[in-house]
C-alpha cells in the first residue's frame, strides 16, 4: 500500500492486525508488513500509535506493544483479541469469490472450499442475510462456462506439460498449429484465456480458448519456473498502441460500446439516436466484421480504406448465397 | 491535535468497555483534549468518527434516556456481540480453499481480501494455476444486500424508474444481471447492472422481507446462455440449417457441439441445425462467420440474409 493512508483504512488494518499480533507472539516487521500489505515504516507508525492507546479505568491494560530490532512484541488487551465481525459487503464479496471459484477447472463442491461456503453462507443467514445455500444458488450466481479444453489446458499448466494447438486468429482468418506450454488460465469479461510460451514467437502470448480448434499434449514436460510467474495481464484488452476506429452507430448497435472498449461517445448531430464511436481496432477483418454485422445500424466514418475490404468481403458473401441457389 | 486514528481506537476501547451507554458528553470528557470544545465543532467530529466506524464495521447503538435529570439525552455504546465476528468454525483447510479462491478471484474490491485477515488468514505469494476477473460495479453491495434481504429496490433504467422484487443476481458473459419480478410490467424480468442510471446511492431499497423469491427460481436459467436460444421452443420452432465451409466447421462443430451437425460434406464442410427464432442474436451470429457460412434453410431466413448484405453495399 502507498500514498496517504486515511484513518479508516489504518484503525481497520489495525483490528484485524492486533488479534492475530497477538497469537502469533512475536514476528519480524518485515513479515507483519508483507502479510498486511503495508511498508514496515508505516506498521511500525500505527503500532507505536496504538501503543499510546487505552485509557484507565475503563481498560485495565494499556496496549502494550513494541518494536526492537526489527522484532514486533505484542501483549493486546482482551479488548482487542477477536478480529472485528465480516461486514455485510466483506461476506457477500468472500461468498462471490468462493462461487466464482467454485466454477473454475478442478473444483470439489464437497471438498473444503464447500464445506467452508456453506458454514459461511449459515453464518450469515443468522444475522438475517440469504446467500443462498451452496449447492442451491438462489440468490447470488455466476456463470463461468467454459469452453472445451479449458480443464486440460489448466491440467496442462499444472504439470508444465507442452501442447500442441490448432489456433484460428480471426484478424488473418487462418490457423496454424503451434507447440505451446500453457503456464496461467484465466477467464475475463465473458471469455476464457490461456497464457503460455509460444514457440512460434518464442514469447509469452495470450490465446482465447474458444478459438482453439485442436489439442494435443505432445508429452514433453517443462516445469514452472517459480521466479516467472504467469499471472493474468492486466488489462490487455486495451492496447494504446492499436489503431483506433471512427464509426457511426444507430440506436439498434449501442450495445458495442457495451462489449467492446471505446474511448470515446459523442452524440451525433442532427440525428437523434445516433452516436459516433471511437474504437480500438485489432485488425481491418475485425472491423469489417462489426460493420457487416451491424448493417445499416452502423457507418464506419475512419479509417475509409476499410471500406474496400468490407466491400470485398460482403460481395463474397452474397457470392456464396448466389452460387448456392441450386 | 491528536492522531485521529488514535482518538477512533480509544473512542471504540472506551464504547466497548463502557458498563454504561454514555453521552456525548461524558465521552468528549473520558477522552481528554480529543475533541474540539465547543458543542458544535465536538458534535460535527463526533458524527464522522460515529460513520468511520460503522464502515469499518462496528455498529454504534444509540439509545435515550426515557426519564430523570437526563430525559432526552442521547447515549452511546458498542455492543460487544455485534462487534465481534462470530466463530465460523472454519477449519484449516476450509479458511486455506477460501483464501486460495480469493487469490484466484480478482474482483477489483479489497472486501474479501479484508475478510480473509479477519478469518485469520493471509493472501501471501500463491500463484493459482487459473484465476478469473469478476467485474465489481457500484451497484453490486446494495443490490446483494436487496436480494440477501428480499427488499424491493427502485432504479431508473433506460430513462423509467423501475420498481423491482430483485430475486437473483447472475454473473454471465462478463456483466452483471438482476433478475426478478417487475412491479409496473407484472412480469419477469432481467436487467443489466451496468445499464442502471445515476449513482449507485439513487438506488431506493424497501424494507426486508418484502417478497418471497419461488422456490423454484435459479438465476442461471432465468435465461439462456445463449442468445440465439432466447424465445426458440425447441419442440415449435424450426432450426435453421447453416452451412459452414472447412476453414471454420470445426470451430462451429466445437462451439455447438457434434450433435448440431446434421451432415458433413467431402470438401470438409459441415451442415448445421441453429436456433433461428430470434432473428438478430441468429443473424449476429452468421454474419459473424463472414464469407465461411451460408443460410440454407428456412427460406425466409435465407431471403433476410440476402437482403441485409445487399444493403450493406
Amino acid at each position: 500500500m502507498s500514498g496517504p493512508r486515511n484513518a479508516e483504512e489504518r484503525l481497520k488494518r489495525l483490528l484485524v492486525m492486533l488479534p492475530w499480533l497477538m497469537e502469533v507472539g512475536e514476528v519480524p516487521l518485515s513479515e507483519v508488513a508483507a502479510r498486511f500489505e503495508m511498508t514496515g515504516a508505516q506498521v511500525q507508525q500505527d503500532l507505536e500509535l496504538v501503543a499510546m492507546c487505552g485509557l484507565p479505568p475503563f481498560v485495565d491494560e494499556m496496549i502494550d506493544v513494541f518494536v526492537d530490532d526489527g522484532v514486533v512484541f505484542v501483549g493486546v488487551p482482551r479488548l482487542f483479541t477477536r478480529p472485528l465481525r465480516l461486514t455485510a459487503p466483506e461476506a457477500f464479496s468472500l461468498v462471490t469469490s468462493a462461487r466464482a471459484a467454485m466454477e473454475l477447472p478442478g473444483a470439489d463442491m464437497s471438498g473444503p472450499l464447500g464445506r467452508g461456503l456453506a458454514k459461511l453462507a449459515a453464518a450469515l443467514a443468522d444475522v438475517g442475510l440469504d446467500a443462498g445455500s451452496t449447492h442451491d444458488t438462489s440468490g447470488v450466481a455466476i456463470d463461468l462456462a467454459r469452453p472445451r479444453f479449458t480443464d486440460e489446458l489448466a491440467d496442462a499448466v499444472a504439470a508444465g506439460a507442452e501442447v500442441r494447438i490448432r489456433y484460428y486468429t480471426p484478424a488473418r482468418d487462418e490457423t496454424s498449429e503451434r507447440t505451446v506450454v500453457p503456464r496461467h488460465v484465466f477467464a475475463e469479461a465473458g471469455n476464457w484465456y490461456v497464457r503460455a510460451d509460444d514457440d512460434r514467437s518464442g514469447q509469452r502470448r495470450t490465446f482465447r480458448i474458444d478459438r482453439i480448434e485442436q489439442l494435443e499434449p505432445t508429452g514433453v514436460l517443462h516445469p514452472v519456473d517459480e521466479g516467472d510467474p504467469a499471472e493474468a495481464p492486466d488489462g490487455f484488452f486495451v492496447d494504446a498502441d492499436v489503431p483506433r476506429a471512427v464509426l457511426r452507430l444507430g440506436p439498434q448497435a449501442m450495445w458495442v460500446t457495451d462489449q467492446y472498449p471505446v474511448d470515446a461517445v459523442h452524440p451525433v448531430r442532427n440525428r437523434p439516436g445516433w452516436t459516433e464511436v471511437t474504437l480500438p481496432v485489432s485488425s481491418d477483418r475485425w472491423l469489417a466484421k462489426l460493420v457487416i454485422r451491424l448493417g445499416a445500424q452502423a457507418e464506419l466514418v475512419a479509417p475509409v480504406d476499410v471500406r474496400d475490404t468490407i466491400a470485398r468481403l460482403v460481395q463474397s458473401m452474397l457470392e456464396n448465397y448466389r452460387a448456392g441457389d441450386t | 491535535m491528536v492522531d485521529r486514528v488514535e482518538r477512533l481506537t480509544n473512542l471504540l476501547a472506551l464504547l466497548l468497555e463502557t458498563a454504561e451507554p454514555l453521552s456525548l458528553v461524558q465521552i468528549a470528557g473520558e477522552l481528554e483534549g480529543q475533541y474540539a470544545d465547543t458543542e458544535r465543532a465536538q458534535r460535527a467530529a463526533f458524527e464522522r468518527d460515529k460513520a468511520a466506524l460503522r464502515d469499518i464495521g462496528v455498529p454504534i447503538e444509540t439509545e435515550v434516556v426515557a426519564g430523570g435529570p437526563y430525559a432526552g439525552q442521547t447515549r452511546y455504546r458498542i455492543d460487544r456481540r455485534a462487534y465481534e465476528l462470530a466463530d465460523l468454525e472454519l477449519d484449516a483447510d476450509e479458511v486455506r480453499a477460501l483464501q486460495v479462491a480469493v487469490a484466484a478471484v480478482r474482483t477489483g474490491s479489497s472486501a474479501s481480501k479484508e475478510a480473509i485477515w479477519k478469518l485469520g488468514g493471509a493472501l501471501g505469494s500463491a500463484r493459482p494455476a487459473v484465476s478469473a476477473v469478476i467485474p465489481e460495479r457500484p451497484e453490486l453491495p446494495t443490490i446483494r444486500a436487496a436480494v440477501a434481504a428480499k427488499s424491493t429496490i427502485g432504479f431508473a433504467y433506460r430513462g423509467e424508474r423501475r420498481t423491482v422484487d430483485p430475486w437473483g443476481l447472475l454473473l454471465r458473459g462478463g456483466f452483471w444481471y438482476v433478475i426478478g419480478h417487475d412491479h409496473d410490467r407484472g412480469e419477469r424480468r432481467t436487467f443489466r447492472v451496468d445499464r442502471f442510471e445515476g449513482d449507485a446511492g439513487d438506488i431506493v431499497v424497501g424494507p426486508p422481507e418484502s417478497f418471497d423469491r419461488p422456490a423454484s427460481f435459479d438465476p442461471r436459467t432465468a435465461f439462456p446462455a445463449d442468445p440465439k436460444e432466447i424465445g426458440h421452443r425447441p419442440d415449435a420452432d424450426p432450426d435453421a440449417i447453416v452451412q459452414v465451409d472447412a476453414v471454420r466447421a470445426a470451430a462451429v462443430e466445437g462451439e455447438l457441439g457434434a450433435d448440431r451437425v446434421v451432415e458433413r460434406l467431402p470438401d470438409g464442410a459441415i451442415r448445421v441445425r441453429v436456433p433461428a427464432s430470434n432473428r438478430p442474436a441468429f443473424r449476429s451470429w452468421v454474419l459473424g462467420l463472414l464469407d465461411h457460412a451460408v443460410v440454407l434453410e428456412p427460406a425466409d431466413a435465407r431471403d433476410e440474409m440476402v437482403a441485409w448484405l445487399e444493403g450493406a453495399q
